[in-house]
């Protein structure tokens, strides 16, 4: 054996001697290396300190039964994962189906032949190393959607010229928040957050989508209007059933200083004018990707150089736990947003939250938030 | 007693063999001082797990006689029930003290 290889690692728990010692020399003939334990405290403790690749466990022991070690090491979290083969008597049904009902993968009746119990390691440890496999698989594959997905997110530093802040956050690997900043032209910037329904793999692919969509149809040729519906119309043939974006499209042209909104049944901007109270810019239209013939909210604001504008998704403002929506928690945080009136646009996103999920709060869904200053 | 026979029906080689039945021999022993104080103590609870022991080690050596019997006393002392454990404990004795001469 080379001096890299690491041999499996199985933990024996019996009060009997002898079927340690049985068991014992049967596996490390095989390149197993044995732990061994004679009481339930002892086996919890050995699996803490060696972590088996398996471990072989008599039921019938004086003291803490075998049963008793298993729920104990499933309780554990550095231990809940090691498969567990209990020995039991053979005619002893209850035990057995007790056994599995704790969490045991398999059992083994006493008398025990050496070569059964060996097969029956070698099967589960098979088992137990396919299973790991695929998790470390899911695992690289849900990694490499998240650092698409965030690639595929525009940082401020990436367009000074939009003057953007921003905080994202998804709950999991395939978020379902999304948003991206055009370059129109010199002077015409947008500014796209969306909400897809769904946190799954497909959704990372409908954001790459979406994003292809933006680039095509966010011109200085179509209106914001006509962009979103043109959007709409691609998204309504390749979305699968059921699947949606709420979504809001801000478009600002700093020679003209006019911002135009797109709303998709999203939550409400929020504009801060330089010199005013923070107000939301309510409008309402149907979601993104569903209805052919889908109507967008659509309105126009004056901007003066210095105004902010909010654009979020709904995880910002709305809590199931609360029983918070969009349309009574928006409203209630319009004082946040005049109270960091005097922090670099840059750096309002991430003030934000620490001032609404600091103190031991977590968003509970995905959050993007924006802060566009004029 | 055929000690290479029972070694190759576990698949192991005389030696192995010879040295976990001399383990076996103490751990018995062992096992049959708690059932003598489970009777003195009139705890047939114990002297059931004593039983138990020595039955699963037993069977797994392939001493057959001593398992039936050591099951016997199992079943008993989980019923309560200790008549008879002396005799039990005597041919317990004697076949131990057979497998340690031949050892």
């Amino acid at each position: 054996m080379g001096k890299n290889i690491q041999p499996y690692s199985v933990l024996v728990v019996d009060d009997n001697r002898v079927n340690l010692k049985l068991i014992e020399k049967s596996l490390s003939k095989e390149g197993y290396q044995i732990h061994t334990a004679d009481t339930g405290p002892d086996a919890r403790a050995s699996a803490l300190e060696n972590r088996p690749d398996l471990i072989l466990l008599d039921i019938e022991m004086p003291g803490e039964s075998g049963f008793e070690v298993i729920k104990k090491l499933k309780d554990n979290a550095a231990t809940n994962a090691i498969p567990v083969i209990f020995l039991t008597g053979v005619s002893d049904v209850d035990a057995k189906l007790k056994g599995f009902d704790l969490g045991a993968v398999d059992y083994i009746t006493k008398p025990f032949h050496p070569q059964e119990v060996l097969a029956r390691v070698r099967i589960h440890l098979k088992l137990s190393i396919a299973t790991n496999s695929l998790i470390q698989s899911q695992a690289g594959k849900l990694r490499q959607v998240t650092e698409a997905q965030a690639a595929m997110l525009p940082q401020p530093d990436e367009f000074p010229g939009a003057r953007f802040g921003v905080y994202y956050k998804a709950l999991e690997a395939a978020g379902g928040d999304f948003y991206d900043i055009l370059n129109i032209s010199e002077n015409i910037t947008g500014y796209f957050v969306a909400d897809s329904s769904g946190h799954d793999i497909e959704t990372s692919y409908m954001t790459a989508s979406v994003k292809a969509l933006l680039a095509q149809n966010c011109t200085p040729v179509y209106s914001p209007l006509e962009s979103m519906k043109m959007i709409n119309d691609v998204l309504v043939e390749i979305l699968p059933p059921g699947k949606y974006l709420t979504a809001c499209y801000m478009h600002i042209n700093r020679s003209t200083m006019q911002a135009t909104i797109i709303q998709a049944g999203h939550p409400p901007v929020v504009c801060l004018p330089v010199k005013g109270e923070p107000y939301l810019v309510l409008t309402e239209g149907d979601i993104l990707g569903m209805f052919p013939d889908a109507g967008f909210g659509k309105v126009s604001v004056n901007i003066s150089r210095g105004d902010r504008f909010f654009i979020y998704s709904d995880g910002l403002v709305e809590s199931a736990d609360n029983k918070v929506t969009w349309t009574s928690g928006a409203d209630s945080l319009l004082p946040v947003y005049n109270s960091l009136r005097q922090v670099p646009f840059k750096d309002v996103p991430e003030a934000m939250i620490s001032q609404l999920f600091g103190n031991g709060c977590h968003p509970e869904d995905d959050v993007v938030l924006l802060c566009v200053e004029v | 007693m055929d000690f290479d026979d029972l070694a190759s029906r576990l698949e192991m080689d005389r030696e192995d063999f010879l040295e976990l039945a001399g383990l076996f021999v103490t751990t018995t022993q062992g096992d049959m001082d708690k059932i003598r104080q489970a009777m003195s103590g009139l705890n047939p609870a114990d002297a059931a797990s004593a039983a138990h022991s020595i039955k699963g080690a037993a069977g797994n050596l392939g001493f057959e006689k001593m398992a039936d019997l050591a099951q016997t006393m199992e079943f008993q002392g989980k019923d309560g029930n200790l008549d008879g454990f002396d005799a039990h404990m005597e041919d317990m004795e004697k076949m131990l003290q057979g497998l340690q001469v031949l050892l």
